[in-house]
């Protein structure tokens, strides 16, 4: 009895990563991807901000060497 | 039993019961953060701390801004100094 | 202890915390703009060597565990961002995921509450700030036999950096600048790291020859072309495989796992709603496959910050890194390399990422699985838990539908909620997978930390810019801003 118990806790164990695996599945092939248009607007809006801030940020940086000489 | 069953109510007892905890259930639930206390805060994608105004030692922001750019700026003056005098503490 | 409650703990220091301000009103878009990048620069500033520590980087007798997991919090070893946002995040996800699940009993309908709460995961913060500082000073990571005076320097740098970094990200989070602090903090760091990898020009001494290569992979390739010390081919070769700074193969591996976020950013399922006030008006409410973002992904991280540093204070600090002793006999101890990374041996080795994928492969073959599976579990764990409690569950968006009057086209009003509850949790989980397997695919390629970093500033970046434009779109009418933010990405705001 206690066995086919734990038998039945294993099965459970097991089943649960094939089920998320299943579902995650049946969620990809139901999502609307984005067509090329649409992606590569994206991919030059989020390239153009992340380069600009860190263009920033690393200008930032360079002011910091010389500080970095004359004081340490 | 002897209650009479109320004017637009469910039918039998059971259900009746079932409804009124679920009532109560969902009365009695404090609600798990911030947002969905209706105050702002995280959302799911978004991990944000500070949503209120506690009574603590209290700044405007750009003060506060000003006193940790003069913390920066204090070490640089140690080590200014450090390098000035040749000490190493 | 009947009615005690975790958050009472910081009352007695409600008083002392230092507290920004609410503004008065919303502040206009181009001065929110203003108090984030100062925010950013002051804590780029921030990024300046220690006072009290030896300055040759050679003479440092313990080097840095942590290395690969510094990328992700915005970490920089040996200067006054140490630890970087790391105590802050950790401390605001595992308070808010624990008072969620109900084990910190806070009714976040009361004011009061909520002020002892966000005091209480500042403190957090600011005790992990301190502890970590003197788990690093003990251990001797900021050299052997410090005075008393050096503790105390070093202590208060620490800590009083970590103060500041505390207030800085609450001055955004107050409204002052967008959204939330940290992670905006974050996401600029991670940017500025990855154009200094790409295009830096920073010239770093790599040998005792006072040879100099640039740290940017990018003019490094360019400067190995007229180098002195090297032939042209040779130069070409390093450029693609130096391991020492960053190098070309590592930044296009970074590229394309940006580009693949991209993709996956603007996957989604679309419901089709429709108002059941007027006729005929239908529209899709878009459910995205990321739609916890990058926390899954942070939690992960948080996690494994705080085994590595458990693992460094029995290693380093108890066992002084002894491979005879026991200590180091169950856990591994740490071996030296390139004098500047601590790298952990077999069993705490299954969850450090390989330095680089061939020397891995033989290495540590069974890092690839144990580390994968940690990552993909945690991950996912959290996803589930935190989709449920951070107010966008099935029950709030149903609720929120009510409000709207909204309704999901051919369902009845009342099954909405859990019409939303096949879809969400699921949403959120697969997406927090994919992100760690990507993460951990990255890692395992041996990027030393890059791969989640960038993963954690692109996917957090895009959270931010959708709020960022909405906040645009209502507020920001001449702003000149227009062209850097470019077209607002789609989001649930279309009605």
């Amino acid at each position: 009895m206690a066995n086919e118990k734990s038998d039945n806790q294993i099965e459970k164990l097991m089943d649960a990563p094939l089920e998320f695996v299943k579902d995650g599945n049946q969620f990809l092939n139901k999502c609307k991807k984005p067509d090329l248009k649409e992606y590569t607007r994206i991919v030059r809006a989020v390239g153009i901000g992340f380069v600009a801030v860190g263009i920033i940020g690393y200008a930032i940086k360079l002011i910091h060497i010389p500080i970095r000489y004359v004081i340490v | 039993m002897s209650t009479a069953t109320p004017p637009g109510g469910q039918r039998t007892l059971q259900k009746r019961r079932q409804a009124q905890s679920a009532k109560d259930r969902q009365a009695k639930q404090t609600p798990t953060s911030t947002r969905s206390a209706g105050f702002g805060g995280s959302s799911s994608s978004i991990l944000k701390i500070c949503t209120d105004e506690a009574n603590g030692i209290r700044f405007d922001p750009l003060i506060a801004m000003f006193l940790t750019f003069g913390f920066i700026t204090c070490i640089m003056a140690i080590h200014f100094m450090n390098k000035v005098t040749g000490a190493t503490f | 202890m009947a009615g005690f409650r975790l958050i009472d703990v910081a009352k007695p220091f409600l008083p002392l915390l230092p507290e920004v301000e609410l503004p008065f009103e919303t502040l206009p878009f181009d001065e929110k703009i203003v108090y984030t990048i100062f925010a950013g620069i002051i804590y780029l500033f921030a990024e300046f060597p220690l006072v009290g520590v030896s300055k040759d980087i050679q003479s440092f007798p313990i080097n840095d565990p942590i290395y690969f997991l510094r990328g992700v919090f915005a970490a920089t070893p040996r200067t006054l961002l140490e630890f970087g946002l790391f105590p802050i995040i950790s401390s605001g996800l595992i308070l808010q995921l624990l008072a969620g699940l109900k084990y910190i009993k806070v009714n976040f309908k009361i004011q009061q509450d909520r002020e002892l709460f966000q005091t209480l995961t500042k403190l957090f913060a600011l005790f992990q700030y301190f502890v970590l500082a003197n788990i690093f000073i003990f251990s001797g990571y900021y050299g052997n036999n410090l005075t008393i005076v050096q503790i105390l320097v070093l202590n208060a740098q620490l800590i009083g950096s970590g103060l500041c970094t505390i207030i800085l990200s609450e001055v955004i989070d107050k409204g002052y600048g967008f959204i939330s602090g940290a992670m905006i903090i974050n996401t600029i760091v991670i940017s500025t790291n990855f154009v200094a990898d790409t295009i830096g020009i920073t010239q770093i001494k790599i040998d005792d020859a006072d040879n100099t290569e640039a740290q940017g992979a990018l003019i490094n390739l360019i400067q190995g072309f007229r180098s002195k010390n090297k032939t042209i081919v040779g130069g070409i070769i390093s450029a693609f495989n130096r391991d020492y700074l960053p190098n070309l193969t590592t930044t296009f591996i970074v590229i394309i796992i940006a580009a693949i976020i991209c993709y996956l950013q603007s996957c989604r399922v679309e419901l089709a709603i429709r108002s059941t006030r007027a006729r005929g008006m239908n529209n899709v409410y878009p459910i995205r496959l990321l739609s916890i973002g990058c926390l899954g992904l942070l939690f992960s991280y948080v996690n494994l910050f705080y085994i590595h540093i458990a693992a460094f204070i029995l290693i380093q600090l108890v066992a002084n890194n002894d491979p005879s002793s026991i200590i180091c006999k169950i856990l591994g101890h740490y071996e030296n390399v390139n004098n500047i990374l601590a790298v952990p041996t077999f069993p705490l080795s299954l969850l450090t990422p390989p330095r680089s994928l061939i020397g891995g492969l033989f290495s540590q073959p069974l890092t690839f699985i144990v580390f994968t599976l940690f990552i993909v579990s945690t991950s996912v764990w959290f996803a589930k838990k935190w989709q449920a409690i951070s107010g966008s569950s099935a029950r709030d968006v149903a609720v929120e539908f009510k409000d709207q009057g909204i309704t999901l086209s051919g369902r009845r009003e009342q099954n909405i909620s859990k019409e939303l509850d096949k879809v969400i949790p699921v949403a959120s989980s697969t997406g927090a997978a994919i992100l760690a397997v990507l993460a951990a695919c990255g890692e395992l390629l041996g990027l030393k930390g890059k791969a989640a970093g960038i993963i954690v500033g692109v996917a957090g970046g895009f959270s931010l810019l959708e709020l960022i434009t909405l906040d645009y779109q209502q507020t920001g009418g001449n702003s000149n801003l227009r062209a850097v933010l470019g077209t607002p990405s789609t989001s649930a705001t279309q009605f």
